[in-house]
């Protein structure tokens, strides 16, 4: 019984962790940054059109975007988009003449009667001749100043920054293009904490299961650079620290976007060219973005299993408030030990030892030192039929080998109930924050109307869980996921 | 609000091409060309839409009448005191400068009485601020004010249809001597100030009088109907107030049937220019007008040479900005033009030539400052066609041939007739100076919008004699390189450590591993001859791909060799070589391998270093091979000691 338990939970677990990617149809190359728009998110590719989802996880195609070109960004100023994109200029057999249009549209939406895209102005262009391909631009708007910025470009030269009028989308006049870094494509640029990031993408592009593509960074004090890798090394020398390569079976991340979703709580969005689960296509991948020393790094999407549920506040377990159950060991008088007797190892405590001295109906959720017993270990699996957010599936967190459930009640507290029934308040939502850590969030609360977005499973005290608001700045907000 | 934009080299008519500009009243100040023209704009909803209308004035300054830089907006129609709110008749203004003033004068809709007043607004510098006065000048009644700074001494303000009186010294009021006559209007009965300079000349509807002195003249220059629109007429007289004798047109009507014109006319830098305007950017609507400049010219008796309007215009053009061929000074029998986008007619024109012989001129095209360059031409055509810049003529020395490739057959045909292309091709004669411009059409038809000239990078020049020192990273920049091998790769992720082994073990010259090649050498390599080239690297990293270009029919798909002495006056232990190169590459020092770079390379700074190497006293041969199938080839080079510091106690010969 036991081990065809754990033969089918092993068969589960290979199933759910099938897709690294957004579920769906996310096929895109280039993904713009993720823009919000009346509740639903859209990105935009190479080519025509885009993605739209709901939630964030499962992705379709439909969204809208004329004119064609290559890897486009779309950034949210004012009330109004502002979408760039790069169109070659008609240069027959590879030719490097590239021209990065903007224009403006109300909406997203393409059912919406506002949703129309104003005439394209071009802000940069190259002539095929020189170092540069007018394409892959990326937007950002200084948060310190209020400027606008693009950069673009791609392995045919330099990445050239230029700057835009917010108001107008067009090209300040005067304003020179400045080459800010060599060998690389799909370019977008971000501020945070007061350093200026290029995100350039590496690598082997358009190879499939072969692309090396990889997102790298350098970063300056200053908008125009230089960008600085870790070792010192200028992006105009090629220089680039790694934020995301190929693992867990997707390979050939490119076309960096960040999207801010909460204090502490940051994703980057990305195309693989290659998803190993999905035939090897080309699909739009969100991951948690991690800050490490005002480093950016990817982190890993999270994995089912089975762990311990550890708080940040305190190091204890998160476990069921039963009795702890000692275990026998043969122990011996130090001064009597026979050196020669054969060392036995000790046998973890079984499910099957302590079940039966739990209560059948629901049982208080506690924090305790952790000692590795059954009370203590959280099976955690996706429940994909319940849907998602941005960076994952709704996630059900069961005692291993049992349907006991973690559930939010009514009273805004933590408990456990004997049978998982799929019902909101026992389903969590887990995002890893840019320290590293996580906050684990149920999707609804009983007596709260609507998707719980605000409370977290949070430590009241050491040894107290509880829902409360989420707070970057507390370590009650935050647990680790340990697999020991 | 002050805000400056400048607006894109234009040379030629309309000179400024992102919003209307009619009644251009140029002025010189400070030895630049300031313009104030009014401000037609679209009426907004409410306002009569087949009617002018105008809320503000902006004001803009050139130095050499091509650029154009727009101050901003100086006078808005809703904060003059007296002007009525909305009444968007903001009308052609004049600005003069007295007695250490800027006065700028403008008409409009008074909030109390009928028809028009004329006001003043003061600043201390011809871009502003302009304070406004808050009552409009008492006595004159009418639309259009010039005022002449005469050599007698004195202000006079002239206005409407061609009235004249003298200004107070303060500018702000008319003087008290003035005459003044009963003037009949319907059965009504009104007081004038002044004198009406054209009573008696041709006056049918004159307005907008433009008045100056030259030589011991007063001309009076105006717009009247002389048949069924305006045209631009003229009067001299000895004295500013008349009585005038009228001497003739200086610009006929618009062939369009645009039914204004309205002018200014100053002389800068020894030229005279007329300034003018044509609904140019409005071809429906001729109440939305632009300005246009032309250059004009006295006859030895003082009278004035007709003008005719033309779209090149004046001003010199630099042959590096956008040179827009529609706005042509000649064009031969059936060239065309025709707005990029009729809904958006600021977008400009282009001119379509037929047929092969077909061509369109443009004049004063300065080349000042070009030396390596290339063109690059937008164009589009519906079949595979060419075309020539020349000099001087539809038959002068060739300065560029562009071919227009829409049409493509093969694995991967495509189409693009009817599309915008970008063309660009070598410069094979540079002009000295400043010339004429003919784009000749070689064969079918094709349509043009700009034309425009770069000066190509610098990436190397010839070896110098003198030995050569690593940059201050410790890069080497001094090479001999061989023209590329043709190596046909579609890709480079082919690039495994086998097949470059294989790819750079063979022999494909003689003492390709061995000998020390000469500058200007040739090497036979099967079909291939091949030529070494000793070269000054003018950046950290050699640009191999640049080096193709300009001595290979071949940029992608190659294999290149590089070969560079390192003199060492002492022997250098434990340094490394490091290496970045696209795509793959080998390195052999003294002839033992020292480094391979394989897979799908970028050129990145220390990518890849040797294991410990020394250098030894004396010479030191550096060899290595560069592979690329596409994408752009270089590499970049030094030498690194045990504590990551550049090696730089070296020399760098080529011989």
């Amino acid at each position: 019984m036991k081990n065809l338990r754990n033969i089918l939970s092993a068969a589960t677990m290979l199933m759910a962790l099938s897709s690294q990617a957004q579920v769906g149809q996310p096929y895109i190359h280039d993904p713009s940054t993720l823009a919000e728009c009346d509740g639903k998110y859209y990105t935009f590719g190479t080519g025509s059109g885009g993605l739209i989802s709901e939630d964030g996880w499962s992705w379709k195609g439909g969204a809208v975007r004329p004119g064609g070109g290559a890897a486009p960004d779309v950034l949210k100023i004012g009330d109004r988009y502002l979408v760039i994109y790069g169109a070659t200029g008609g240069g027959l057999g590879g030719g490097h003449n590239g021209r990065i249009l903007t224009m403006w549209n109300e909406t997203l939406d393409p059912n919406s009667p506002k949703f129309k895209y104003t005439d394209a102005i071009e802000v940069a262009a190259s002539d095929g001749l020189e170092d540069n391909d007018a394409i892959d631009p990326g937007l950002l708007l200084d948060p310190t100043t209020g400027r606008l910025w693009a950069s673009y470009g791609t392995y045919f030269g330099n990445i050239r920054l230029i700057e835009l009028d917010p108001k107008t989308g067009k090209r300040v006049a005067g304003n020179e293009p400045l080459d800010i870094a060599i060998d690389c494509e799909a370019t977008d640029l971000i501020y945070r904490d007061g350093w200026y990031y290029l995100l350039g993408t590496h690598g082997t592009c358009c190879d499939g299961v072969n692309s090396t593509y990889n997102i790298v960074v350098g970063r300056s004090r200053q908008v125009t650079g230089p960008y600085i890798d870790n070792v010192g090394r200028d992006m105009f020398h090629g220089g680039g620290k790694m934020v995301i390569a190929a693992g867990d079976r997707v390979c050939g991340p490119g076309h960096f976007g960040r999207t801010v979703i909460d204090e502490g709580v940051e994703i980057m969005s990305c195309h693989y060219e290659a998803d190993f689960e999905q035939g090897g296509r080309s699909v739009l991948g969100i991951r948690p973005l991690l800050w490490k020393n005002d480093w950016p790094v990817a982190g890993d999407r999270f994995k089912e299993g089975t762990y311990e549920i550890e708080s940040e506040r305190r190091g204890y377990a998160l476990e069921l408030a039963v009795d702890f159950v000692r275990m026998k060991q043969e122990r011996q008088a130090w001064f009597r030990q026979e050196q020669n007797t054969p060392i036995k190892p000790v046998p973890n405590q079984t499910l099957e030892e302590v079940i039966d001295t739990w209560p059948k109906g629901d049982i208080p959720a506690r924090i305790g030192d952790y000692m590795f017993r059954p009370h203590q270990k959280w099976t955690i699996t996706a429940v994909p039929e319940a849907g998602g957010y941005l960076s994952n599936p709704y996630f059900k967190i069961v005692i291993e080998g049992t349907n006991r459930a973690l559930a939010a009640t009514d009273k805004t507290e933590v408990t456990t109930v004997p049978e998982f029934t799929g019902a909101d308040e026992q389903l969590w939502r887990i995002e890893q924050l840019t320290d590293g850590t996580f906050r684990i969030m149920p999707k609804a609360i009983p007596g709260r109307k609507g998707i719980n977005t605000k409370f977290v499973l949070y430590s009241a005290g050491d040894s107290t869980p509880t829902l409360a608001e989420y707070d970057f700045n507390s370590d009650n907000s935050k647990w680790n996921f340990r697999n020991h | 609000m002050l805000l400056l934009s400048a607006i894109g080299a234009t040379a030629q008519n309309p000179i400024i091409r992102d919003q209307f500009t009619a009644d251009p009243t140029a002025r010189v100040f400070n030895n630049k060309v300031y313009l104030y023209p009014s401000h037609d704009i679209n009426p907004p909803v409410g306002q009569r839409q087949d009617w002018f209308c105008m809320e503000d004035y902006h004001v803009f300054s050139s130095e050499d009448l091509t650029e154009w830089t727009d101050h901003g907006m100086i006078v808005t129609q809703n904060k003059v005191p007296w002007v009525r709110p909305d009444s968007y008749s903001m009308w052609a203004p004049d600005c003069v400068y007295r007695n250490g003033k800027y006065y700028f004068y403008f008409p409009s809709a008074p909030a109390q009485g009928g028809g028009f007043a004329v006001g003043v607004a003061i600043a201390d510098n011809p871009e502003g601020p302009f304070i406004p006065e808050p009552e409009p000048i008492k006595g004159i009644n009418g639309i259009d004010p010039c005022v002449l700074l005469a050599s007698d001494g004195n202000a006079y303000i002239f206005w409407g249809a061609g009235r004249c009186a003298k200004l107070k010294d303060n500018m702000k009021e008319l003087a008290d001597d003035n005459p003044k006559e009963i003037v009949k209007w319907g059965n009504r009965e009104m007081e004038m100030v002044g004198v009406n300079c054209l009573k008696d000349l041709p006056n049918r509807q004159a307005e907008g009088p433009f008045a100056f002195e030259y030589n011991g003249n007063y001309y009076l220059t105006y717009p009247y109907v002389r048949e069924n629109t305006e045209v631009l007429a003229y009067a001299m007289s000895k004295n500013p107030m008349g009585p005038y004798e009228y001497k003739g047109l200086i610009m006929a009507e618009h062939a369009n049937g645009c039914w204004t014109n309205h002018h200014s006319i100053i002389n800068y830098k020894g030229q005279w220019y007329l300034f003018y305007h044509h609904n140019a950017y409005s071809p429906k609507d001729d109440k939305r007008r632009s300005a246009q400049i032309e250059k004009l010219y006295f006859n030895a008796d003082g009278t004035i040479q007709e003008v005719k309007p033309t779209l090149r215009g004046v001003g010199i053009s630099k042959a590096t900005k956008r040179i827009e061929f529609d706005r042509y000074s000649k064009a031969s029998k059936g060239v065309e033009i025709a707005y990029l986008d009729t809904l958006n007619t600021f977008e400009g024109w282009e001119a379509a030539l037929p047929s092969k012989g077909s061509w369109i001129s443009y004049n004063d095209v300065d080349f000042t400052g070009l030396d390596n360059s290339y063109m690059i031409a937008n164009v589009m055509a519906h079949e595979n066609t060419a075309f020539t810049i020349r000099e001087g003529s539809p038959k002068g020395k060739v300065i560029a041939q562009g071919k227009i490739v829409c049409k493509t057959e093969g694995a991967r045909p495509r189409d693009y007739s009817g599309r915008w292309m970008n063309v660009t091709a070598p410069v094979q004669y540079m002009p000295k100076g400043v010339v004429d411009l003919y784009f000749c059409c070689d064969g079918a038809a094709v349509h043009v919008d700009w034309v425009q000239f770069k000066n190509r990078e610098k990436y190397y020049s010839p070896a110098t004699a003198t030995a050569a020192k690593p940059d201050a990273d410790g890069f080497i920049r001094r090479w001999l390189v061989l023209e590329p091998i043709n190596k046909p790769n579609p890709t480079n992720t082919v690039f495994t450590d086998s097949y470059l082994r294989d790819a750079f073990g063979k022999e494909y010259f003689k003492g390709q591993f061995t000998t020390l090649p000469v500058d200007g050498q040739k090497v036979k390599v099967e079909k291939q001859t091949l030529k070494w080239h000793a070269l000054d690297s003018e950046k950290y990293n050699l640009k191999l791909f640049r080096f193709a270009e300009e001595k290979s029919e071949q940029v992608y798909g190659v294999l290149f060799w590089a070969v560079t002495i390192i003199d060492c006056e002492e022997e250098i232990k434990d340094v490394r070589l490091a290496v970045g190169s696209n795509s793959a590459s080998m390195w052999w020092l003294n002839g033992e391998e020292a480094l391979l770079l394989s897979g799908d390379r970028r050129m990145v700074k220390d990518d890849g270093m040797s294991p410990r190497l020394t250098l030894k006293k004396g010479r030191n041969i550096l060899r290595g091979a560069v592979i690329n199938g596409p994408g752009m080839s270089d590499f970049c080079v030094r030498f690194i000691d045990e504590k990551g510091q550049p090696v730089k106690n070296i020399s760098i010969n080529h011989k």
